[in-house]
């Protein structure tokens, strides 16, 4: 145990406790933050935030200003320049201080035609938000729970038969969380596996395996290498909830959809189930092509053989999204490589019956052992040739041979 | 009990046999050389020992039976292909070796600095793998083989990459392991290293153990009936005995007729009053033998 927990605490050490693992854990975070600051600040820069003009011949607006807006927006808010006449609005607008002018004549309230005025271009925003302050205006003067219900529209949630799962038509943000997480967990799986793959290639081409193999058995050398790769995972998936967690709790006081992301304790039991085994999956199979490769580049290549699928349900998100209990997503389930994607985004959007989770996680646990399995066999078949790489044929032949 | 008996080893990769049917002990308090050319089946027979291979055929016994993990922290191994993590420090890289030799962090370290002390390292001891030397690295991996003092040494070119300086306290080095009891396997192509340090060898060729035996025996096997003189007159034309002769650098080489022996030639020169500074047998060297037997093939085991 001591050795296993040493080979372990050296791969985990080996890899986190250095600069170059910490700028990558924080350069993507810090990368996702600059580019969203920078799409604010392009959209603040370049959207037009002079007044509007607006000349309400009819008398029509009670209120003049929209109340200020306690969601955060990028866009600008609308401000209203109020003009007696026309010929003034469109000297305003000539001398660029306004950027378009509304017109309301005396016949609005009977018509609802008015009139608005702009040069070449302005920003639209404006009109959907002088929009509102008419629909405000129009239902000024009723009950306030009337009122409200006028504004807002009405809200359907969506439901399973057996009411176990529910979701808001305007809680979008929940769609989000399964591309997400799905996305987020297979990028450290794989980040942590590749990590693997190159401290065994590294330990082959510099001769260091040859040393270790004569000081602790197969077993504890695959077993520590494995769980220091696990918890290599599990630092790069905590730093990044970190940051993930700090956004949430940021923007839920000011942006409305990402206030509206719940998340279920079934869901997260599920990401664990699924989490887990993949872990051990990808993490066993790095270290099988590690151990009967000689060279990273050709590692690497032969990685893609399983990376590919564990990533290509993304190529089906729109089926996944719009059937998620369709024929190609239960496929997908089915199949131990594509599964893991595939069960976080189903389970996001749909509730899988509970006999296809119960084998597809069996199953994902079977992928595991074998590939545990497997990695001791190449490992064992691998120490045979230094400098040649095996095929699979070789690798259950010489995994026997050797101690 | 000895450290390590090799009972009939064979091993075949393919169609090639790298090890055929091979035998040899080695004590404790020996060193033991494990000679033979280039891919003659030495490191395949190092690793059988080890337990990294299964041997097709024959048993190996290790302190006392087979390989176990325990017995793993009672071996110290170098390498024909040197080992080191070259991106950590070389501190940190000798003590995680050490730890899987089954020492405690602290039983390292203080280990590690009488090692870098006694090998000139201490100055070096931050400085990642990759920084140092040849030479360093050299005189570091054998730190890794010796911190957990093995009472089996399995060193394959142990003098690789080393100055004069080092390589005689290596020697030293060995001659201390030898003089505890340790039972030290060498491998190496450096004859005269092996003339100096070794008690005992095996020559393996084409996976056949050819030679195997104490130094003396193994060159007494090679003696020719030929002697070595210095006379300060000349010879005479003809001596009792005596085939032909040979110029030899400084010496003169006395072919003898097979039935002569050496005292019956010396005795002859004696009564011709030839003033001879220097006699000696002609024993061949380590060198003339390798050569003889991976030229010629012949087993003498």
């Amino acid at each position: 145990m001591t050795k296993t927990w040493r080979v372990f605490w050296q791969e985990y050490k080996h890899h986190v406790i250095r600069k170059r693992f910490f700028l990558i854990a924080l350069s993507i975070p810090l990368m996702l933050l600059v580019v969203m600051a920078i799409a604010i600040l392009g959209v603040f820069m370049t959207q037009d935030k002079r007044p509007v003009g607006i000349i309400d011949q009819a008398g029509y607006l009670k209120i003049q200003q929209l109340p200020v807006r306690e969601e955060y927006s990028p866009e600008p808010a609308l401000i209203l320049s109020y003009y007696q006449n026309e010929e003034a609005a469109a000297d305003a607008l000539k001398r660029r201080e306004i950027q378009a002018y509304y017109l309301l004549p005396l016949d609005f309230i009977e018509t609802s035609k008015g009139k608005l005025v702009y040069i070449k271009t302005w920003n639209t925003n404006m009109g959907y938000q002088f929009d509102r302050l008419l629909r405000m205006n129009m239902v000024e003067s009723m009950p306030a729970d009337i009122a409200y219900r006028l504004m807002e529209g009405d809200e359907f949630t969506i439901t399973n038969l057996d009411q176990s799962r529910e979701m808001s038509e305007k809680a979008w943000g929940n769609l989000v969380v399964p591309i997400a997480a799905g996305l987020l967990i297979m990028v450290i799986i794989i980040t942590a596996g590749g990590y693997l793959l190159q401290a065994l290639v590294e330990e082959k081409e510099n001769r260091t395996i040859e040393i270790i193999v004569t000081s602790v058995s197969p077993n504890q050398l695959m077993i520590g290498k494995i769980l220091g790769d696990i918890a290599v995972g599990l630092t790069q998936l905590i730093i990044w909830s970190g940051f993930l967690i700090i956004g949430y709790l940021l923007a839920r006081g000011s942006v409305d959809w990402i206030a509206q992301i719940r998340l279920s304790k079934e869901y997260l039991i599920l990401l664990t189930l699924v989490v887990i085994p993949t872990f051990i999956t990808i993490a066993a199979l790095m270290a099988a092509i590690g151990s009967i490769t000689t060279e990273m580049r050709e590692a690497q290549q032969i990685s893609g053989y399983f990376t590919l699928p564990l990533m290509a349900p993304y190529w089906f998100s729109y089926v996944l999204m719009t059937s998620p209990n369709g024929p190609l997503a239960v496929l997908l389930s089915f199949f131990p490589l594509t599964a893991p994607v595939t069960l976080i985004m189903r389970s996001g959007f749909t509730q899988i019956p509970p006999w296809q989770l119960v084998i597809n996680i069996i199953e994902l646990f079977l992928l595991a052992g074998l590939s545990l399995w497997l990695a001791g066999k190449a490992f064992r078949a691998g120490m045979l040739n230094y400098g040649k790489r095996l095929s699979l044929k070789e690798v259950f032949a010489k995994g026997k041979a050797v101690g | 009990m000895q450290p390590i008996i090799v009972d009939k080893i064979q091993k075949s990769f393919g169609n090639t046999r790298a090890v055929d049917d091979v035998s040899f002990v080695v004590n404790g308090g020996e060193i033991f050389g494990l000679l033979g050319p280039n891919g003659a089946g030495k490191t395949t027979a190092i690793r059988i020992i080890l337990d990294i291979f299964k041997p097709d055929k024959g048993s190996v016994t290790i302190l006392g039976g087979p390989m176990s993990e325990a017995k793993k922290n009672r071996i110290g191994y170098l390498p024909e292909e040197r080992g080191l993590y070259q991106e950590m420090p070389l501190d940190r890289c000798l003590i995680y070796l050490a730890g899987l030799k089954g020492l405690s962090i602290a039983e390292s370290k203080s280990r590690l600095t009488r090692y870098l002390d006694r090998f000139d390292l201490s100055p070096h001891r931050t400085k990642k793998v990759k920084e140092l030397s040849k030479g360093m690295q050299q005189k570091a991996q054998l730190i890794a083989t010796l911190i957990h003092e093995p009472d089996v040494i399995i060193i394959d070119e142990p003098f690789s990459a080393l100055d004069p300086v080092n390589t005689q306290m290596v020697k030293d080095i060995l001659a201390e392991e030898r003089h505890k009891g340790k039972a030290v396997i060498m491998c190496t192509h450096q004859m005269h290293q092996v003339e100096e340090l070794c008690d005992r060898l095996v020559l393996i060729d084409h996976g056949r153990a050819m030679l195997y035996g104490t130094l003396a025996e193994v060159r007494q096997m090679y003696a020719t009936q030929d002697i070595l003189i210095n006379a300060t007159a000349p010879l005479p034309q003809k001596i009792k005995g005596v085939d032909h002769v040979e110029e030899i650098n400084t010496h003169t080489k006395l072919v003898l007729i097979p039935g002569f022996s050496a005292q019956s030639v010396l005795n002859e020169l004696v009564n011709k009053r030839v003033p001879i500074e220097h006699f000696e047998i002609a024993v061949p060297s380590l060198d003339e033998i390798f050569i003889r037997v991976v030229t010629e093939g012949v087993e003498k085991v």
